[in-house]
């Protein structure tokens, strides 16, 4: 079974079989086992151990992996997962400039845009608090400022949508 | 000697101090909010009392209250660890009136030195260098902007009260002060209960090297080295060691002699540290005096021989100290601090439950932490997990102890700064010595943007590839009426059965999958 592993932005082929993994044509012998009572798997890849901690991302395939002291997020689909995947991407149509969501759960301190306005990649759009710190959150794309859903000292969950964008028209 | 000692602390500095104490044979009580409960100082100790909910300002922040049942369980003396009340001068004067030890200098000296404006007035009377800046708190943006112009840009904007980076700004120019300056105090009156900021000139290209001192009751104070603590982000320590590459025996003589100065000046007992700007030319300036026993303490015991805990409570009880003159050091100490911060993330507060703990262990590692198995990290207190120290003949070995310990370290749960640590102790500059305090954030971005070596990426997607194929594997058969999901789940062969499962079935079964999900 052929799987297309997303690493980072970076698409590797990982071809595998009954003995092993073949990687741009190199074939490896591969085994995955847990190590009881833990989070550690041992992949053991051409005879070399690497420790592995994997956690399970919010779908199929994702994970975050710490192998050897690097971190990488993965997203391992085979083939004709990939292939589904990229047609129903496609017939989705364009999507908008991604929004500013709450990384983590805290309290908003002040929104430094109004509606309409244009804003640049990494301009600070958001202040939060968390464990006394302020973190200025920045635009992940340039774009128009949509909606603003964050309120000076409210306190808001991971995850919540803070500001949203669109195309500049 | 003190006989039971009321630790009004928690995480890996309370557990420090149950060990300091068992090891001089002083029983130790532990208190805890709702959510340290289950927590590791909390059953280390000899006795534990809850003190209230989570948030630190109804627990660990009510110094009345932690007086009361110092006498409850008949403590004689209370040690603050550091941060919450260690540098109150308020609770260090309410401990000693309620006849009680203080573990930690006389309120008099923390108010000498507690706040950084009256620290800089005393070091200047005792003759120490000083950055210049004002030594009162700014009244508003109007002084602030005018101070600014006097000193000249970039300046730094100061909480009185402060601490960990808490209530600080750099200014680059006259447009941003008044912003800056409302950030500061907002941040200042939400962390200390104190909006008081100050102003100093910014100097650019510093290292932070800070001197340990140790002070008896009876007039003796010694000065124990300096520690390196330039690595910091946002004005937070994440690496410190101890000696400094930048640090001669006689500059080290003369550092040492200038913070004994300012102790004495403030009529210091106990363990201190003077924190100094050291520039390129080897001139030194001095900042503020931290009068507690500090994070990084434990890189100068690994360098000097001593164990810095156990003299607080000595020197508390009386002792005097043993050696009158300084000691130099012997070897090289490096400390990670390991916090729940996602690196990958702009550092950003990680929260979660440790699913798995694996120490580092073997010749020269020690590990204080304040986290096992099961520890739930909330937000409710300080991101600092642990602390990961090395010890090594040479600087060059204790670098390559420290990756090594760093990789065997594993924490399933949180997003910690392992991968960050790791890659600083890499760093060519880090190796050489080459920082200063403003090189980590110079730095980060592509420090943090480096790739894994080939080798490492294609063992990941390996990995990922055998991850996803053993779930596929698990869900397939999870599917089926028969129930077998428990043999096939645990397999750990590659697949290659899975697409060729006969034919039309194998669609059949996928559309079968993709109805049963969700």
């Amino acid at each position: 079974m052929k799987y297309l592993v997303d690493l980072g932005g970076e698409r590797v082929e990982v071809a595998l079989d009954a003995g092993g993994a073949s990687v741009d044509g190199v074939h490896h012998t591969a085994h995955l086992a847990d190590v009881e009572g833990t989070s550690v798997r041992l992949v053991t890849i051409g005879g070399v151990q690497h420790r592995v901690v994997a956690r399970r991302g919010n779908s199929r395939g994702q994970y975050t992996l710490w192998i050897d002291g690097w971190r990488f997020d993965a997203e391992a689909l085979d083939e004709r997962t990939r292939a589904i995947q990229a047609l129903s991407a496609a017939s989705a149509g364009p999507k908008g400039p991604a929004p500013v969501l709450a990384p983590m759960p805290g309290l908003i301190v002040r929104v430094q845009v109004a509606v309409g306005d244009t804003v640049q990649a990494g301009q600070g759009i958001v202040v939060m608090e968390a464990m006394k710190m302020e973190n200025e959150l920045r635009a992940p794309s340039g774009g128009v400022v949509r909606a603003i859903h964050a309120v000076p000292g409210k306190a808001v969950e991971k995850g919540t949508t803070l500001v949203e964008f669109e195309q500049p028209a | 000697m003190i006989r039971k000692v009321l630790i009004a602390n928690r995480g890996e500095i309370a557990l420090r101090i149950v060990r300091a104490c068992q090891e001089l044979g002083v029983r130790s009580v532990a208190v805890y909010s709702d959510a340290d409960a289950q927590a590791p100082h909390v059953r280390e100790a000899d006795e534990a009392v809850h003190i209230g909910p989570a948030p630190a300002s109804e627990s660990y922040l009510r110094g009345d209250h932690l007086i009361a049942v110092a006498k409850q369980v008949g403590a004689d003396a209370i040690h603050p660890g550091y941060g919450f009340l260690s540098e109150r001068e308020w609770f260090a004067r309410a401990v000693r009136d309620a006849g009680l030890i203080w573990i930690g200098p006389p309120a008099e000296a923390i108010a000498a030195m507690g706040s950084k404006t009256a620290a800089r007035t005393l070091a200047i009377s005792a003759g120490t260098p000083v950055v210049p800046g004002t030594t009162t708190p700014l009244r508003d943006a109007g002084e602030a902007a005018a101070t600014a112009a006097q000193f000249g840009y970039p300046v730094l904007l100061k909480a009185a009260a402060g601490g960990g980076g808490k209530g600080m700004r750099v200014v680059r120019e006259a447009g941003e002060i008044a912003s800056a300056l409302a950030s500061a105090q907002r941040e200042a009156k939400n962390a200390f209960g104190d909006d008081a900021v100050y102003v100093e000139k910014y100097i650019e290209g510093p290292r932070h090297v800070e001197i340990q001192v140790l002070a008896d009751a009876h007039g003796n104070c010694i000065a124990l080295g300096e520690r390196e603590c330039s690595i910091q982000r946002r004005h937070q320590k994440m690496v410190e060691e101890a000696p400094s590459v930048a640090v001669s025996p006689e500059l080290r003589k003369r550092m040492g002699d200038a913070a004994v100065a300012a102790a004495k000046a403030a009529g210091y007992v106990n363990a201190g540290t003077c924190e100094f700007l050291l520039d390129k030319n080897g001139d030194f300036y001095f900042l503020e005096m931290n009068t507690r026993i500090q994070v990084e303490h434990p890189v100068t015991e690994l360098v000097m021989g001593i164990d810095l805990v156990q003299w607080q409570l000595r020197i508390a009880s009386g002792e005097r100290l043993p050696v009158l003159e300084s000691p130099q050091p012997k070897g090289w100490a490096i400390e990670c601090r390991i916090t729940s911060e996602d690196p990958a993330n702009g550092f950003l507060p990680s929260t979660g439950r440790i699913a798995h703990l694996h120490l580092p262990s073997g010749p020269g590692v020690r590990w204080d932490g304040g986290i096992e198995v099961g520890s739930v990290v909330g937000l409710s207190y300080d991101p600092m997990l642990a602390k990961l120290i090395v010890f090594a003949p040479t600087r060059e070995a204790a670098i390559a102890r420290m990756e090594r310990a760093l990789k065997e370290l594993v924490i399933d749960g949180v997003e910690t700064s392992r991968e960050f640590h790791l890659r600083v102790m890499a760093d060519a500059d880090y190796r050489a010595g080459r920082v200063d305090i403003q090189w980590l954030e110079s730095r980060l971005p592509t420090l943090l943007a480096q790739q894994a070596p080939a080798e490492t990426r294609a063992a990941a997607a390996i990995a990922a590839a055998l991850l996803a194929d053993r779930e596929r594997g698990g869900r397939r058969v999870a599917a089926t009426p028969e129930g077998t999901a428990s043999v096939a789940s645990t397999s750990t062969s590659p697949a290659g059965t899975t697409g060729r499962a006969g034919g039309s079935s194998t669609w059949a079964q996928l559309a079968r999958l993709e109805s049963l999900r969700s």
